[in-house]
């Protein structure tokens, strides 16, 4: 029990220093296509670890138990992922929905300590967050209902297992309309452009972030980097066939987020009305197509 | 559009009909400008508006000392016959008090309380004119009259940098000397508003 | 060479562990400097340069943020007339420490071309503690990247201390904002 518990912790690890070196080279890749050299690749370690040693300023104890709930809260949930199908920490309890679950946690931890801060920006920016929230979850549910339809259960590592069987292609492949839901989602879970909104550096000056300074934006930051170690290796391994050996999964990952970021950097940013009406028409519509074709017609790739 | 020099009759024609014009004159084929007595000016805004002038561009007022006088100036704009109309009127320095005009164009309200507070122009009728919209805790005389001295002002509050003199002097005979004295002296001429 | 086998090694003293790890805080905070832009003059048109691919700041680490309480440079451009230098005080005392102050152009320093004006402020010194001044009028935008590379420079070497300077003399610094403002925090009918 110890012995999982002890993984999972270095799992969560791994995912942050995963994500931080990612985003520190797709920063990288970002400067070279706008004709200038980039940062260096661990200036995202830099950033962290300069948050973490200014002194801050504290509003009141809500405002700092929201920040160390969200953390703890990631944490807990980092630590159910599975890299490859043999190392993981609680076989059996990799299933999806706990990470639909528990991904709620870290969101209203910031939610309850951005409105503990007392900054009327702070409670737009929760709101335009949640409201996001909303809008991309139905047409994700949809495909994943599919998905967990398709392959009869709905474990992490069992749909990986699943998409690697003899005659079987990656759910990216046998699902299109599916596969290109899921990539919208999955640029409104993490938080890129065109459905930035909820951060909008210049409108409402960062959003629920307005008033954290020194240690907990740090630690929010950290919070942050380890949401998207999380859903993209949701993505990973539900749609790309999840991986059998650790070199396998670096690559996968790298080469989604990297995708994800090289698309969002040549867009601006929705209002939030228009991210929840964009959300409910051709997302909503690809999906419910997928889903008659899928299971009704059965015609799968 | 309607051809600019019988716009500018229009307006002629309009003005001449019903007030005594001190003076007109016609600045280019769209401004022209109208000197008033200041009993004047209400009557001709009314008209003005009612002929087409409906934007009030602005509201200022111009600081002549010599004549110990300040020249009300209201600019108003046309949006079909475009023409600026300047009226001008001249009030008393030293105690000065205009009708206010915020019952014709309901926008002069800040310009009134900006005159105000730069120049020291009253205005009745307005209920607000003295409350401060842009300079915050003045102690001194309105900034903008012309025997406020700026270079004053600022060596009295704000602290200077000090420099040390650590250049020489190597030789005494400039040719350019005169010329730059010349240039000073010009410059120093030109204050207050006179031509060299 | 002296063998250490039999002698003990020397026990650290609290202000020596205080200063490596202030040390190492330092490295983070010198290459990863996140700006305020306060762009009230002039000389913020040397900024879009700067930040783009002209001049890239971004490979020294610098980047733009959108509070005080993120940022660790408050950027002055420019001229500082007296309604802006109490909204600056504001602003100074929100962020957190340790905090630096770059003030570009010439007006920071003298007064610049706007020095006998009735409502400019003639020495930023007085009023905020300034760690770099950039000068000209305005400064070419190689400047304005030396500048910042000095202020690292002056991280390194510890000599970057105005935020502890404005602790300490705080009564000299308020006695300064006070002659010359009036009162910082004023109540008009725009701000109740």
């Amino acid at each position: 029990m110890i012995v999982n518990i002890l993984i999972g912790f270095g799992i969560a690890v791994l995912g942050f220093v995963l994500q931080t070196s990612v985003a520190g080279v797709n920063r990288k890749i970002i400067g070279r296509l706008q004709k200038r050299y980039g940062p260096k690749w661990y200036q995202e370690f830099l950033d962290i670890f300069k948050l973490l040693s200014k002194r801050s300023i504290s509003h009141g104890w809500i405002f700092d138990f929201g920040v160390i709930m969200a953390l703890g809260g990631i944490i807990a949930t980092a630590m159910f992922m599975p890299i490859t199908n043999t190392f993981v920490a609680f076989a059996g309890y990799d299933n999806f929905f706990i990470f639909v679950y528990l991904l709620a946690v870290g969101m209203l931890g910031m939610a309850m300590s951005a409105s503990g801060s007392g900054n009327p920006l702070a409670s737009i920016g929760v709101m335009r967050a949640l409201t996001t929230m909303l809008a991309y979850e139905v047409p994700f549910m949809i495909v994943i209902l599919t998905v967990i339809k398709l392959s009869n259960t709905s474990s992490m590592v069992g749909i990986g297992e699943f998409q690697r069987a003899l005659g079987n292609n990656w759910f990216l492949i046998a699902l299109p309309l599916g596969g290109i839901v899921a990539v919208i989602s999955l640029m409104g879970m993490l938080g890129k452009k065109p459905f930035e909104t909820y951060i909008a550096p210049a409108e409402i000056a960062s959003g629920p972030m307005v008033e954290y300074g020194g240690k907990q934006l740090g630690m929010l930051f950290i919070m942050h980097e380890i949401t998207v170690f999380i859903e993209v290796s949701l993505f990973v391994h539900i749609f790309l066939g999840g991986a059998s050996n650790i070199f396998i999964f670096l690559i996968k990952y790298f080469v989604v987020y990297t995708v994800v970021n090289l698309i969002s950097n040549v867009n601006g940013r929705f209002k939030i009305d228009q991210v929840v009406k964009f959300y409910y028409k051709w997302p909503l519509i690809m999906a419910v197509t997928q889903a008659i074709i899928a299971i009704y017609f059965g015609w799968v790739i | 559009m309607m051809n600019s020099m019988s716009n500018i009759e229009y307006v002629k024609g309009l003005i001449d009909q019903s007030f005594k014009v001190l003076e007109t004159d016609v600045i280019d084929q769209y401004q022209v400008s109208f000197v008033f007595k200041q009993a004047d000016v209400l009557q001709v805004l009314v008209t003005l508006k009612n002929a087409g002038w409906k934007q009030m561009s602005y509201l200022s007022a111009i600081d002549w000392p010599d004549e110990a006088k300040f020249e009300m100036v209201y600019i108003l704009m046309n949006w079909e016959r475009a023409i600026h109309v300047q009226i001008r009127t001249k009030i008393d320095r030293n105690d000065p008090v205009m009708p206010s005009i915020i019952t014709v164009y309901p926008g002069a309200k800040y310009y009134e309380r900006e005159c105000h507070e730069f120049f020291g122009v009253k205005f009745p009728g307005n209920p607000d004119y003295e409350k401060q919209l842009i300079l915050e805790m003045w102690d001194d005389i309105p900034p903008l009259r012309k025997d406020f001295d700026p270079q004053a002002y600022s060596d009295r509050k704000f602290t200077k940098r000090e420099y040390n003199q650590d250049y020489k002097i190597l030789s005494e005979d400039n040719k350019l000397k005169e010329k730059r004295e010349a240039r000073k002296q010009r410059a120093q001429s030109l204050k207050g508003g006179q031509k060299a | 060479m002296k063998s250490t086998k039999f002698t003990p090694a020397r026990k650290l003293t609290k202000e020596e562990i205080d200063r490596k790890w202030w040390e190492i805080g330092d490295f983070f905070r010198r290459n990863s400097l996140w700006m305020l832009m306060y762009c009230t003059g002039c000389c913020a048109i040397e900024l879009p340069p700067a930040m783009t691919s002209a001049y890239d700041m971004e490979r020294l680490g610098m980047g733009p943020m959108a509070t005080p309480r993120q940022a660790d440079i408050l950027l002055i451009s420019g001229y500082l007339s007296v309604k802006s230098l109490r909204r600056v005080i504001y602003t100074y005392e929100q962020m957190s420490e340790p905090k630096y102050v770059v003030g570009l152009g010439s007006c920071p320093i003298n007064g610049g071309i706007y020095h006998d004006s009735h409502a400019v402020i003639n020495q930023l010194d007085q009023y905020i503690p300034v760690d770099t001044y950039v000068s000209g009028c305005m400064p070419n935008t190689e400047s304005v990247m030396n500048g910042f590379v000095d202020l690292m420079e002056q991280i390194k070497n510890k000599t970057a201390n105005g935020w502890v300077k404005y602790k300490e003399n705080n009564e000299w610094y308020k006695s300064n904002q006070k002659a010359a403002l009036g009162e910082v925090i004023i109540h008009d009918e725009f701000h109740e």
